[in-house]
């Protein structure tokens, strides 16, 4: 139910035959969380550009779940995915080329870009797919609620740390604003990566990636799945992740 | 991978542990084998490796890399007796040769390794190529692959597939590109990234 908390057991299904008393899943801190993909990029040798793109997966293969094209009371079902200065932006990208592959009509917002080869690489895939970046942020939230039948925010990530710089500040005072579902990838944008945010962005869909964080214990939406699964179970063992079992070749794990 | 657990769920195997064979070649295909025995492993499937030359270039470095680290065992020598692979493994993924490889040339390790493919009993899943077929007129005498997996679109050689299951693995093809080579690609179900054709 909405404004109410998941107690930490609750956060994960019940495993068969896990006893009780069975110690709960450790959802990583800031420094953790960074420690897990240091590992999987210096010693498993993952490039960035094969997690984020199985992350940017998960994240469509969840909307799709959630809230299926057919479930849009828009005439088409346009979605628009709001993309941040750093990886997570990335992650919003490839989620955007997959959800334009599932049916979708996504738009992009992409003010601030890297130049970077793998962030130019992801903004031409899209451009190529006919996938539209405005050139500007909708100004009131009303436009965004009657244009539009989901947010994803895509701007800030678990590296995320201090102020809130233009433009995305305004983009978020916006964004609390509206009352189109907001689908966040990994943290929602704005929150304090273990402590969450009271008076922040509440959206009603969180995609936790790799791992659930600390200030997913503060998310009160509807939908909360688990994506990116690539985690080789050495790595969960050796930060406890307890991570419960995703479905058959599913890429993505509904929470509780 | 999802793939194989389409054609061959896991609870349907008939041996007790879900063992399969991936078999890499020297170039692309056999990169793409390795991709696909990792998911695999995460999948709780057992792949073991056989991947006797290994491709210089780093992103396949870095692949096989995964896979160790994944505790994906890599075998060093492909067993002769045919029946010793039969008894141990489920399935046998071939990521030999792709669309790429230029037949006849009968060059090692791949030309023994596709002698010894040809007397598996059990099922063969070819990526793109069955492993040793012209890529446009198809092989004769060579190996018989149970389900193929076409990527990006079906080859030539496809029309001459007479297995159990024909899937093509394409959904990340960009608009422009399925028109400009007028690929007509079938609907994809969902979410899923293959179709059975």
């Amino acid at each position: 139910e909405r404004g109410q908390r998941c107690p930490p057991g609750w956060l994960w299904p019940r495993r068969a035959g896990v006893p009780k008393g069975a110690p709960t899943p450790s959802l990583p801190r800031q420094e953790e969380a960074q420690a897990i993909d240091q590992e999987l990029f210096t010693e498993y040798k993952f490039s960035v550009d094969q997690l984020m793109e199985l992350a940017g997966l998960s994240c469509a293969t969840a909307i799709a779940k959630a809230y299926p094209p057919s479930s849009f009371t828009t005439s088409q079902p346009a979605v628009l995915v709001v993309c941040g200065p750093g990886n997570n932006g990335g992650d919003g990208l490839v989620c955007a080329r997959h959800l334009k592959m599932f049916g979708y009509e996504p738009a992009v917002h992409y003010p601030k870009r890297p130049s970077k080869p793998l962030f130019e690489g992801l903004t031409t895939q899209c451009q190529k797919m006919d996938i539209p970046f405005l050139p500007e942020f909708p100004a009131e939230a009303a436009l965004i609620d009657e244009l539009y039948g989901l947010v994803v925010d895509a701007i800030f990530g678990f590296s995320f740390k201090g102020a809130v710089r233009e433009p995305f500040g305004s983009i978020l005072g916006t964004l609390e604003r509206a009352t189109v579902p907001i689908a966040s990838i990994d943290i929602p944008s704005g929150w304090d990566v273990e402590k969450g945010k009271a008076g922040g962005l509440q959206p009603d869909m969180l995609i936790s990636l790799t791992a659930p964080k600390k200030a997913a214990m503060h998310f009160t939406g509807r939908y909360h799945f688990l994506g990116g699964r690539f985690v080789p179970p050495a790595l969960q063992e050796k930060y406890a992740l307890n991570l419960p079992p995703y479905p058959g070749t599913d890429c993505v794990l509904q929470l509780a | 991978p999802p793939l194989l657990s389409q054609a061959f769920p896991l609870p349907s195997l008939p041996r007790k542990q879900p063992t399969v064979l991936v078999v890499c070649g020297p170039a692309q295909n056999g990169a793409i084998g390795l991709v696909c025995a990792r998911h695999l492993r995460i999948f709780d499937y057992e792949p073991t490796i056989f991947y006797p030359k290994r491709s210089p270039d780093p992103l396949h470095r870095d692949f096989t890399t995964q896979c160790e680290k994944m505790d994906i065992p890599f075998l060093s020598y492909l067993p002769t007796e045919v029946q010793l692979i039969n008894d141990a493994y489920n399935a046998v993924v071939d990521a030999v040769l792709g669309a790429e490889a230029v037949v006849g040339e009968g060059r090692e390790p791949c030309a023994a390794i596709l002698a010894t493919l040809k007397h598996v009993r059990i099922p063969i899943v070819s990526l793109d190529v069955p492993s040793g077929w012209d890529v446009e007129a198809g092989g004769s005498g060579g190996i018989s692959p149970d389900v193929l997996v076409s990527l990006s679109a079906p080859k030539q050689c496809a029309r001459r597939f007479l297995g159990r299951q024909h899937f093509v693995a394409g959904r990340f093809l960009p608009y422009d590109v399925q028109k400009k080579f007028e690929l007509n690609p079938p609907e994809y179900p969902g979410t899923e990234c293959v179709v059975a054709l």
